[in-house]
């Protein structure tokens, strides 16, 4: 087994003081400019590097180093297919409302987007409404990206599995709100550029190590496709794991573990062993349990024993442990064995847990199967993520707010032909690194995955021999890098509608600027605060909870603000009934889901699609019933006064 | 708005600009959803929904029952030799190499460097 090691610990360390040095020199400009543009805005300067890469940085959240990896891992080349809107996403999101928002923004001097939102319109319910939505929007983020900021702590510091999780997310709130706080968005922009470059070198490295390493990407596929059909039957935050091969003819379609209704000492198996049967059985699986009453006590040990000792099936599966039985990172000197500890948790009366086995081809080909046996990316989801990347990125605040903040329109151009290279050299070559990781480091559960990309640094580049170290740190600091971007941007995009929208815009116009200054120190910092308690107790599985918030963004703001810039039929209250038509419908979808039911997917589509067809349609039919909109308004922000001749 | 109004305003450049460069940049988005969805799903798939109804009645009369676009494993090529699988070659990386360089065209030939303007309080500190 392999620790992280203190090269690559102190490799960390140096980037995280990095980080602290640039909030230092940011900090010094706020003193010479006006406080709020400053902080919140950098005072619409960024130049066309700076724009590039806190762009690209802020896109690419802790879900492209943490979620996306893992779903590489579990499901193969179908990934690429998952992801493939990003070839068109820097042109869509940067290009289609850019240069129009920063333009509009100038005009009034908005500094966030709900202050665009309330001079557009001239509406204030339209400006707290938008606060609102994001506050609730960015906090569920903030949790998840805490998690994924967590995580990798943890994992890079090895710290206790007694208090790493917390130890770790405490570590990483303390290091992103105070450099949040203290340098404001000219700090997050700059550690965003050191950040963005940090994991384009992460990958661009990446990407050779590895696909060498594995034999090439050939070598890869025909190795995946040889490996004999898998399952991995995990259990969240247990140590339970089984890795079962099926190796016979006669295979079974996967096993499914039974809570035994009844008083039960040892596990007992079912399996139908006519090599005739018609359809492919499952091997049944019942677990121990004291009675009919309590949870199963048998642990993965006594399953393996159970499995290996049953003659039918001696020539047709191979048992293993995930890992070879030992924890892949742990107190240093010290391993865990798996398998030994815990029980297998089932409660009475729970339907049984059910794993497919699935073959090597499916990594190579569609639609990809989940361990429960369903497709991974049906035709449904094939039409949803292609709307998804490039239609939900055009309508995230944290994006639209880059918009108004460079300098020139050659900025913007500059910024969206370096970041559409930047993300063709990160996105595809992610599938080729975690695809070829599928073949160096098997049998890592779904339900781990999270953990892929810190795996593939430590342990197999640790194995490589001279720079290991400093290697490993730049590939550790890659996914670290994209969820501070993220949650930098989000920090502040909650404190600046505390302290500006609601603040100074509704409450208290006359505000001086010392107190704002002192309301965006603090209100970060709370903010901070508040997220940390909720991430202590994390969501599942990060990247649908980051899909979640993205989508919501989207169906709430895309369409009242591209029709706002682009539509002078748009009136007040059509803004107002597309934004909070798609946020209510969007949240009407995922509620069943929350509350433990199906989500609402209607012919296999995502609910995003139907929300933001619903704002757009609800923005033109209400602009149109309420309309037109004052003729002042149009006036300011689609025309412009004749150049006079000269004589 | 009222006329005599009007004839002293003129259409907003930046507004006109930015509408056409969105409008092509949307049709260049809804070319490669329909290539890449369609050429994906039809040519990387084991497995198709078993009903043709689930991809909506007009596909399912366009192509008939989707099994029979189900891929056969063994049929895998490698284009170029360099080990991504032929259906990722095409539908994925091949449009995305395209996309980049529709992207060049877009900021060195269609992209309008338009001057934005300065905002109220930079114009006080100006005067200032």
């Amino acid at each position: 087994m392999t620790q992280t090691s203190p090269v690559t610990i102190a490799t960390f360390i140096v980037y995280i003081i990095g980080v602290f040095i640039l909030a230092g020199f940011s900090h010094r400009l706020l003193k010479k400019s006006s406080f709020m543009g400053e902080y919140f805005l950098g005072s619409r300067g960024l130049g066309s590097w700076a724009l590039a890469f806190t762009f690209a940085a802020t896109s690419a959240s802790g879900g492209s180093f943490t979620g996306y990896p893992s779903l590489i891992y579990s499901y193969g080349w179908v990934l690429a297919f998952w992801i493939a809107s990003y070839m068109i996403v820097p042109v869509c999101t940067m290009g289609v409302m850019g240069k129009r928002l920063n333009q509009v923004a100038r005009k009034t001097g908005a500094i966030t987007i709900p202050d665009v939102f309330r001079d557009r319109f001239e509406s204030t319910s339209l400006g707290l409404w938008t606060t609102c939505a994001i506050i609730f929007f960015t906090t569920c983020n903030l949790v998840a990206q805490f998690k994924a900021g967590a995580l990798i702590i943890e994992e890079t510091f090895n710290l206790p599995d007694a208090w790493g999780y917390i130890g770790g997310l405490l570590i990483f709130a303390v290091t992103v709100v105070f450099y949040t706080a203290y340098g404001g968005f000219r700090a997050v922009v700059w550690t965003d550029v050191m950040q963005g470059i940090i994991m384009g070198v992460g990958v661009a490295i990446l990407v050779p190590v590895v696909v060498i390493h594995a034999g090439g990407l050939r070598e890869v596929n025909e190795k995946i496709r040889a490996q004999p059909p898998t399952l991995v039957t995990s259990q969240k935050g247990s140590f339970n794991d089984l890795a079962i091969e099926a190796v016979g003819d006669h295979q079974p379609a996967g096993v499914r573990y039974f809570h035994p209704g009844t008083t039960q000492e040892e596990v007992t198996i079912q399996w139908n062993t006519d090599p005739e049967a018609s359809t492919r059985e499952f091997v049944d699986i019942y677990l121990a349990a004291e009675d009919a009453d309590s949870s199963t006590t048998s642990s993965a040990n006594d399953v393996k024993a159970a499995l290996e000792s049953n003659a039918s099936l001696q020539e047709v599966i191979e048992v293993k442990f995930a890992f070879d039985n030992e924890k892949f990172t742990s107190t240093p000197g010290k391993t865990i064995s798996l398998g030994a500890p815990g029980a297998i948790s089932l409660e009475p009366g729970a339907k049984p847990k059910t794993y497919v086995f699935v073959r090597g081809d499916e990594a190579i080909f569609g639609p990809g199967r989940k361990a429960d046996g369903t497709p991974f990316h049906p035709f449904g989801m094939c039409l949803s993520f292609f709307v998804m990347w490039a239609i939900v990125g055009m309508g995230q605040p944290g994006t639209m707010v880059r918009l108004m903040a460079f300098k020139e329109s050659r900025t913007l151009k500059r910024a969206i032909l370096t970041v559409t290279v930047y993300f063709g050299m990160i996105y595809l070559p992610l599938v080729f690194i975690f695809v070829a990781a599928r073949t160096l480091l098997p049998h890592i559960p779904q339900e781990d995955a999270d953990k892929s990309m810190v795996l593939v640094a430590t342990r197999v580049v640790a194995d490589l021999g001279v720079g290991y170290q400093i290697l490993a740190a730049i590939f550790i600091a890659a996914p670290f890098a994209a969820v501070m971007s993220t949650v930098d941007s989000f920090l502040l995009m909650i404190s600046s509608s505390l302290v500006r929208d609601v603040y100074q815009r509704t409450i208290n116009p006359d505000v001086k600027e010392k107190l704002v200054k002192l309301a965006s120190y603090t209100t970060t910092v709370l903010v901070g605060a508040l997220v940390t308690v909720v991430a202590m107790k994390p969501p599942d599985f990060l990247q649908y909870i980051i899909v979640f918030t993205s989508a919501g963004f989207a169906a709430t703001f895309l369409f009242p603000m591209m029709l706002g810039l682009y539509w002078k039929g748009m009136t007040r209250q059509g803004a107002i009934a597309s934004s909070m038509g798609g946020f209510l419908i969007m949240l009407a979808c995922f509620v069943p889901n929350m509350l433990g039911g199906s989500r609402v997917d209607s012919f296999g589509v995502r609910p995003l699609v139907f929300a933001l067809l619903s704002s757009l349609v609800l923005g033109i039919v209400v602009s149109k019933l309420s309309g037109p909109p004052p003729g002042h308004l149009v006036r300011k922000y689609f025309y412009k006064e004749k150049a006079t001749k000269r004589s | 708005m009222d006329p005599q109004i009007e004839s002293e305003l003129e259409e907003d450049p930046i507004f006109r600009n930015s509408l056409r460069e969105a409008r092509v940049i949307l049709s260049a988005w809804v070319l490669c959803f329909l290539y890449t969805v369609s050429y994906c799903y039809l040519n990387g798939y084991l497995v198709h929904e078993p009903n043709p109804a689930a991809t909506g009645p007009a596909v399912a009369h366009l192509l008939g029952p989707l099994q029979s676009f189900d891929r056969d494993p063994d049929s895998l090529t490698y284009p170029l030799g360099i080990g991504i699988p032929d259906w990722i070659f095409y539908g994925v990386v091949l449009p995305w190499m395209i996309c980049i360089g529709f992207s060049f065209w877009y900021g060195l030939v269609l992209f309008k460097e338009d001057e934005l303007g300065s905002s109220p309080q930079e114009s006080t500190e100006a005067d200032e």
